[in-house]
């Protein structure tokens, strides 16, 4: 189920939000959400809930074998067999076709496809099980006896299948004990809003803007592409940044805090700085469970650059068994090692250079990422768009349809710009910060966001809604 | 107000909103047809495992949601003007469809010329030409109706075709017939705000023109009729624009068409008689239906007051279901004929092809959209 869908916000929601704040106790509270997720899931993959459920089952039995053997050999030995069983699900049901094709096309044999159809958010909840396991086995955690309460966690509707990655480290107490406050639900409702926002009114519509433009135009030139470019930059940030917003805030209503995942990244001055502001719960989670554990940067330098390659290349696996993921990925990892050893400093110290550059490499790296469908992860499409942008192909500079478009779209891409800087929060924050601006904002608040939601409902309601580009990952 | 008030506000404020809204949705009941947007909607899917399993409820339920949402039309409005006001956006774009509004007239992007569709369309005439009229003593005619397009894209700032070329390119493929040229007798004014179609009371010129074209000389003297019921045309509510109202649809009457006598034929090829204007329509899904009873696939006017014995064959589309009966005039008999809803090769055993006038009328919309034709 989509959270941008009138099923989930008029049927869904009201329902688990109602049982919810009647129900007395905490356990009564999660067992609810527990079934109120599993609907969720199933509504959009009713057989692959099962699998989730499965997967929660590997999770908690090897989380208590853990325990139990703690500081024994058969410890290390559950952990490892809980980290195989779970990469193993995900290798089978996310990557199984991706080697199987490139098998064949590798050996010219004829193997037949698997045609195995990808579970929505398995490489987050199975991210979230692996964590949870090496956590228990690091003794980070104690392993959770409620099977009840792992499962509501792994399972919690707001961040279930697009993220952020939520470290049961990190909502452990919460969900054994959390409070519910006007303050936080107020909060939730703002951020939630913020995020439907985000991703109807101005991702869904860049998502529209590319397929429409991309489709449509007749006369493509080279300003043709570079707006594409700009806006599929756009749609993949306020897309993805929405759904992690509209998380954070159902978590905040429901009385969790979840970690922050987006802090302005197309602000960066680098690479390094960006990963550090873009999708931060996978970057920390590949840190924790990959990057260190491999040795980090308390490495020799060789052994580094290994390193920092084998996280990035699975980062970019981890968006998508195909290759412009991983190439997607290994760019990175090179963008980030010519940072390491030489450009870091000059980039931090630079005011405008640091900013374009890290707009520039993310906005091509964002066309082979691809992930509006445009080109089907066809990395030759990619490239010639890419090529496009400097003229290759004989386009003209300009055409006339390239400059309809950007005029009926330039007032969404001024929106969208300032959207993706802190200018407005800063702006909101600065007023606030008087005590008639703080009255004044206080009062128009409640209105804006109503506003906001009226709005969001007219644009659902009128059918202008897609899937959230991180599904898929 | 204190950050404390303002979160008790805020929570209450979107507390009545959304389980208002909800509990709405939940309990309305569900209504069977959309007049605005001219449309059956969803009822409740089945349950079944099978539905279930194969996530058919779960789609369903969701069109279902989406159809059977409180105050949908007003929702369509909001959000047309947030994206023309707010947003600045030139269109409002829904789904596949992309309209827009240019002093008050609404009218839906047909963009680029689809040179494919207008080939079909010309293969389309040269094959019943080929069957029915070569060389038997038929006079062919083909005429172009232009869409609002063609009058208000350009100063909306839209895409627009280039209609020189497209009815160069029509007048290329179809040489064996005599184009009429009517372009220059209409204007934005002669067409619906609200709908894809031209004004009956607005086109007696037009028939002038063709008539004159064709050797007959028509008067038109008619009585204009308002129908005592407001129109909102086909964009009214599928496109989702705001400030649009309803317009006023005038049909036109003479003792000649009054004397008048229609009929058409059933599935099995049963005549039914019926009138030139049909004032059921009026009240029906779409009243511009009311002119010769919209998308009948063969009609025959027969005239008793005609001073010839001339008979007319008119292949048209729905813009000829207003322009025909403008004439009938100076026929005795006029046989409409719309290949969207019968197929060519069965024209036959309806009309006898031998001295007639032969008229193609279509509009540019469905030139370039031709698939339809059979």
């Amino acid at each position: 189920m989509l959270f941008s869908s009138i099923p989930f916000l008029y049927y869904f929601l009201p329902i688990v939000l109602i049982v919810y704040f009647l129900l007395p106790k905490i356990f009564l509270k999660n067992t609810w959400l527990l079934l109120a997720s599993l609907f969720f899931y199933a509504w959009g993959e009713p057989k692959y809930a099962i699998l989730m459920v499965t997967a929660i089952t590997i999770g908690y039995v090897f989380g208590l074998l853990i325990e139990k053997f703690r500081g024994k050999p058969l410890s290390k030995v559950f952990m490892i067999s809980a980290v195989a069983l779970e990469l193993a699900l995900l290798i089978y049901f996310k990557y199984a076709n991706f080697f199987v094709a490139n098998f064949a096309a590798l050996t010219g044999m004829n193997v037949p496809t698997l045609n195995i159809i990808l579970p929505i958010g398995i490489s987050f909840y199975l991210f979230q099980i692996l964590s949870y396991d090496v956590d228990v086995y690091r003794g980070d955690v104690p392993a959770q006896k409620n099977y009840i309460y792992l499962a509501s966690y792994v399972a919690l509707f707001p961040q279930l299948i697009a993220g952020p990655i939520v470290r049961y480290k990190d909502i452990e107490e919460q969900l054994i004990s959390r409070n519910h406050s006007f303050e936080k639900i107020a909060l939730g409702i703002r951020r939630f809003a913020i995020g439907l926002g985000k991703k109807i009114l101005i991702a869904d519509q860049m998502s529209k803007f590319c397929f429409t433009f991309y489709q449509d135009c007749d006369d493509k030139s080279v300003l043709f592409f570079w707006v594409y470019a700009i806006a599929n930059m756009l749609c993949i940030y306020f897309d993805f940044s929405g759904y992690s917003d509209m998380a954070i805030g159902l978590g905040k209503i429901l009385g969790f805090e979840f970690l922050e995942n987006f802090n302005y990244p197309y602000i960066s001055k680098s690479v390094t700085e960006f990963w550090r502001r873009w999708h931060m719960s996978l970057g920390s989670w590949f840190r924790d469970y990959v990057y260190i554990p491999l040795g980090g940067n308390r490495v020799s330098k060789a052994r580094n650059i290994f390193n920092i390659f084998v996280v990035w290349f699975l980062t970019g696996f981890w968006h998508g068994a195909a290759w412009n993921y991983i190439i997607w990925g290994v760019m990175f990892a090179l963008l980030l090692l010519v940072e390491k050893l030489w450009t870091l400093n000059f980039l931090k110290k630079s005011k405008v250079i640091g900013h374009v550059y890290v707009l520039f490499v993310v906005l091509i790296s964002f066309i082979f990422f691809d992930a509006t469908g445009i080109f089907e992860n066809d990395m030759k499409e990619s490239v010639v768009a890419i090529g496009s942008l400097f003229g290759l192909g004989g386009l003209p500079l300009v055409s006339a349809e390239t400059f309809h478009y950007i005029a009926s779209y330039a007032v969404l891409f001024i929106f969208a710009i300032v959207g993706a800087t802190p200018v407005v929060k800063n702006t909101v924050l600065k007023i606030k910060s008087t005590n008639a601006g703080e009255k004044v904002i206080n009062v128009l608040e409640p209105l804006f966001i109503l506003g906001v939601f009226v709005i969001i409902t007219a644009s659902l309601v009128d059918g202008a809604f897609s899937p959230f580009l991180y599904f898929q990952f | 107000m204190s950050t404390k008030v303002k979160n008790i506000v805020l929570t209450c404020v979107m507390g009545v909103f959304f389980f208002g809204l909800a509990f709405f949705a939940w309990f309305k009941p569900a209504d069977d047809y959309s007049y605005t947007e001219r449309k059956t909607l969803k009822s409740f899917p089945k349950i079944t495992w099978e539905t279930i399993v194969n996530k058919k409820f779960m789609t369903d339920f969701e069109s279902y949601t989406l159809d059977q949402f409180p105050m949908r039309d007003r929702f369509f409005k909001i959000k047309g003007g947030v994206n023309l006001y707010l947003f600045g956006m030139k269109n409002n774009v829904r789904g596949d469809y992309n309209y827009y509004t240019e002093d008050g007239y609404v009218s839906e992007v047909e963009y680029p010329m689809n040179e494919g569709s207008l080939d079909y369309a010309a293969g389309r005439f040269k094959n019943i030409y080929n069957m029915y009229l070569k060389n038997k003593n038929t006079n062919l005619y083909f005429s172009i109706v232009p869409d609002k397009n063609y009058f208000i894209a350009e100063d909306a700032g839209q895409l627009s075709m280039d209609y020189d070329a497209f009815i160069n390119t029509m007048k290329e493929k179809t040489d064996y017939m005599q184009y009429i040229d009517i372009m220059d007798l209409l204007s934005i004014e002669d067409y619906y705000k609200t709908d894809t179609h031209w004004r009956q009371e607005k086109i007696v010129d037009v028939a002038q023109r063709i008539g004159e074209a064709m050797g007959v000389t028509l008067a038109g003297n008619y009585k204009e009729n308002v129908l005592d019921h407001p129109f909102g045309g086909v964009y009214y509510g599928q496109s989702g624009l705001p400030f649009l109202k309803e317009e006023e649809l005038v049909y036109l009457t003479s003792d000649v068409l009054d004397n008048c006598t229609v009929k058409t034929y059933d599935k099995n090829g049963k005549p039914i008689s019926m009138g030139i204007y049909d004032m059921e329509k009026a009240y029906d899904k779409d009243p511009y239906e009311i002119y010769l009873s919209g998308s009948l696939s063969l009609i025959e006017i027969t005239n008793p007051n005609a001073t010839t014995d001339k008979e007319l064959v008119i292949f048209r589309d729905s813009f000829g279901s207003s322009l025909s009966p403008l004439l009938v005039e100076g026929y005795a008999k006029v046989t409409v004929v719309d290949i969207r809803y019968m197929n060519s090769s069965m024209l036959n055993r309806y009309v006898r092809f031998n001295n007639q006038d032969v008229l193609f009328i279509y509009s540019t919309l469905v030139l370039n959209n031709s698939s339809s034709l059979t």
